[in-house]
C-alpha cells in the first residue's frame, strides 16, 4: 500500500536524520562486539558457535529497541504533526503499520551488522549453519515483538522519555525476569511465565531448535500489540 | 459545500461548541469569528474528520464527516492553527511526503510542487530543512501542502497569526485568489482581515453561533444611527444647543482644545447638511465634518460582551 511505504519512509529517514539512530546503532555493535571480546568466542579450539554472544543480546535488545521507537507516535503528539496524519486521508491502520515497518528495518539493519561475526567465524572455523540461522530467525522475532511492543508503548504518550520507559520495564519484567521466576512458580503463573518466557524461547532457537509454538508466539504477540497501537491511537480521537 | 447540521461537541460536562448549524457554498470564502475558545478550532477539527462531534452532523463536499471520512479527507485542504511541520525535512522531501499521502503519482506529485510554490512563493526555500525556516515560511510551507492536491475546500485555521504586515497581505491575496476555484472557511480573530478578505462572517461565541452576514451586514445591525465628528470655532455651550436642537440628533458631546471645539453628535439620520447650513447662518469656522462608520469591531466587541448590538441608542455606548 503507498500510504504504508510513504509513512515508512518518512519515518526511516527520520530515524537515520536524529542522533538517535547512530547512538542505537552504535551502541549495540559495542555491547556485542566487547561481548564477542570477553566471551572468547574466537579462541582457539573453542567451538564454533555464537551462542554465547547472543545469549546477553534479548536483555540489551529489551532497552534499546524501545530507544528506536521511542519517539515515533510520541514525537507526533507532541509536535501536533498527528493532526496533519489524522486528517490526511490515511488510515490509523496504515499510519501504525508504516511506523511499525520503519521500526523493524531499523532493526534488521542493526541485526545486519552483526553478520560480520559470523563471516569470520565461517572463516575460522566450522560453525553449525542451521542452528545460526535459527537463531538470528529467533532475533528477528525477538525484534519483530519488541518493536511492536515499543510502538504501543509510544502511543500511549507524549514524552519520549516516558515511551522509552513503559517499552523497557515491562518487557524486561516479563520477558527476561520471567526466565529467572518460571521454575519458582507453580499453577497458572507457571504456565503465563512460561508463555511470555522470551529469553527461554530464544535458547531455544539458538541451539537450532524451531518451533510453530516459538514462532506462532512471537508473530501472535507482534501482531497483538500491533493491533493494540491501532486501538489507541484510534482512540485519541474521541477524547 | 459544507452543510454543518445542530453539531455539538461536549469535553466532558462543557459544550466547546453548542448546536451550530451554518452553510457555506461553492466558491465562497467564509470567515469564521470569536473569541479565543469560543470553539472555531474545535469545529474545523470535526470538519476536517479529527475528531468526531458529540451529536448533529456536518457534510463536507457532499459527504458525511463521520461516515464518508476518508473521502473528506481527500476533499479537503486543512492547515491546523499551529502549523505543525517536521523540522528535520526538507520542504521538498516534505510536500513530496504529503503528496504520497494524497496519492499522487510521481508525476503528478511534481507538477503539483511546481504549481504550490508558485503559489505559495516558496521558491527560495524548497532545499531547506524546515526547522530552519521562519514563521512567514512555515506558513507558507502549510498552505501549500493544504492546496497540494487542489482540494475544493480548503479549511484554515488562523492562517495569518504571527505573520508580519508583508506576509499577511501576500496571503490575504493569495487566498482571495483562490477563492475562484475552492471554496474556503478560514478563523480568525483578526477583525480587519476577516473583513478584507471574507465574504461572509459567522461570529462564534462560548459554543454558540450569534451572528451571520456580510461584514456590511453586521456592521449595520449596531448602527440603526451615525455619528458625526464635527470641529467648529465657536463657544461650546452654543454650538451645543444649536445643534442639539437640530431635527433626529439625540446626543452630542463637545469638547474644546485651543479654541476649537470639537463635537460627537450622534443623530438617527444623516444630519451632515444641516450641520453645514446651521455652522454657515451662525458664522462659526468649520475645519471638519465627517461620519464615523461603525467598524466590525465594535460589533465583534458588543457580541462578545453579551449585547446585542441592534437595538440602536440603548445599546451603544
Amino acid at each position: 500500500m503507498r500510504n504504508i511505504q510513504a509513512v515508512m519512509q518518512r519515518e526511516l529517514l527520520a530515524l537515520f536524520y536524529s542522533p538517535i539512530g547512530y547512538i542505537v546503532i552504535a551502541g549495540f555493535l559495542l555491547i556485542t562486539g566487547v561481548s564477542v571480546w570477553w566471551t572468547d568466542t574466537f579462541a582457539p579450539g573453542k567451538p564454533a558457535t555464537l551462542r554465547e554472544v547472543f545469549f546477553w543480546t534479548p536483555w540489551i535488545l529489551t532497552v534499546i529497541v524501545p530507544a528506536i521507537s521511542m519517539r515515533m507516535l510520541s514525537e507526533e503528539y507532541r509536535s501536533g504533526t498527528i493532526e496533519t496524519l489524522m486528517t490526511a486521508p490515511l488510515s490509523d491502520f496504515q499510519m501504525v503499520m508504516g511506523k511499525y515497518l520503519a521500526a523493524l528495518v531499523f532493526y534488521l539493519v542493526m541485526l545486519a551488522t552483526t553478520l560480520l561475526y559470523v563471516v569470520l567465524m565461517g572463516f575460522y572455523g566450522d560453525p553449525d549453519w542451521g542452528a545460526t540461522a535459527a537463531t538470528y530467525l529467533g532475533l528477528v522475532l525477538i525484534g519483530a515483538l519488541f518493536s511492536a511492543f515499543s510502538v504501543f508503548a509510544s502511543s500511549l504518550t507524549a514524552n519520549q522519555v516516558v515511551a522509552w520507559i513503559l517499552g523497557w520495564v515491562p518487557l524486561l519484567l516479563f520477558a527476561c525476569l520471567a526466565f529467572f521466576v518460571v521454575r519458582q512458580v507453580e499453577g497458572v503463573w507457571r504456565q503465563v511465565f512460561q508463555q511470555v518466557n522470551v529469553i527461554g524461547r530464544f535458547d531455544d532457537f539458538s541451539k537450532g531448535l524451531i518451533t510453530t509454538d516459538g514462532v506462532t508466539f512471537f508473530v501472535g504477540a507482534t501482531a497483538l500489540f500491533v493491533f493494540l497501537t491501532v486501538k489507541v491511537v484510534e482512540s485519541r480521537r474521541w477524547r | 459545500m459544507i452543510e454543518v447540521r445542530n453539531l455539538s461537541k461536549y469535553y466532558g460536562n462543557r459544550a466547546a461548541v453548542d448546536d451550530i448549524s451554518f452553510d457555506v457554498r461553492a466558491g465562497e470564502i467564509v470567515g469564521f469569528l470569536g473569541p479565543n475558545g469560543a470553539g472555531k478550532t474545535t469545529t474545523l477539527r470535526i470538519l476536517t474528520c479529527y475528531m468526531p462531534a458529540t451529536s448533529g452532523s456536518a457534510r463536507v463536499a457532499g459527504y458525511d464527516v463521520l461516515t464518508e471520512s476518508m473521502k473528506v479527507r481527500s476533499a479537503v485542504g486543512y492547515l491546523p492553527e499551529s502549523v505543525p511541520l517536521y523540522h528535520e525535512m526538507r520542504v521538498r522531501e516534505y510536500l513530496r511526503f504529503r503528496g504520497k499521502l494524497r496519492g499522487l503519482d510521481r508525476a503528478a506529485r511534481e507538477t503539483a510542487i511546481a504549481s504550490v510554490t508558485d503559489k505559495c512563493w516558496l521558491g527560495d526555500v524548497l532545499d531547506r530543512p524546515i526547522g530552519q525556516l521562519s514563521k512567514g515560511y512555515r506558513q507558507r510551507v502549510g498552505l501549500a501542502d493544504a492546496l497540494l492536491h487542489n482540494p475544493k475546500v480548503l479549511i484554515l485555521d488562523e492562517p495569518t497569526v504571527g505573520l508580519d504586515p508583508t506576509q499577511i497581505r501576500e496571503t490575504r491575496t493569495l487566498i482571495r485568489a483562490l477563492a475562484a476555484d475552492h471554496t474556503v472557511i478560514l478563523s480568525s480573530h483578526i477583525l480587519p482581515e476577516v473583513e478584507a478578505t471574507c465574504q461572509r462572517i459567522i461570529m462564534i461565541h462560548n459554543g454558540k453561533l450569534v451572528a451571520q452576514g456580510t461584514p456590511k451586514e453586521l456592521r449595520e445591525r449596531i448602527t440603526s444611527e451615525t455619528n458625526l465628528i464635527v470641529e467648529v470655532r465657536a463657544p461650546e455651550a452654543a454650538v451645543a444647543d444649536h445643534i442639539r436642537r437640530l431635527n433626529g440628533v439625540t446626543d452630542v458631546q463637545a469638547a474644546t482644545h485651543d479654541g476649537w471645539c470639537r463635537l460627537t453628535v450622534a443623530a438617527r439620520r444623516d444630519v451632515r447638511e444641516d450641520v453645514f447650513n446651521l455652522a454657515v447662518a451662525q458664522h462659526w469656522a468649520l475645519r471638519e465634518l465627517r461620519r464615523e462608520v461603525a467598524s466590525l469591531e465594535e460589533f465583534f466587541v458588543k457580541m462578545v460582551a453579551g449585547a446585542r448590538g441592534h437595538n440602536g441608542p440603548a445599546a451603544r455606548d
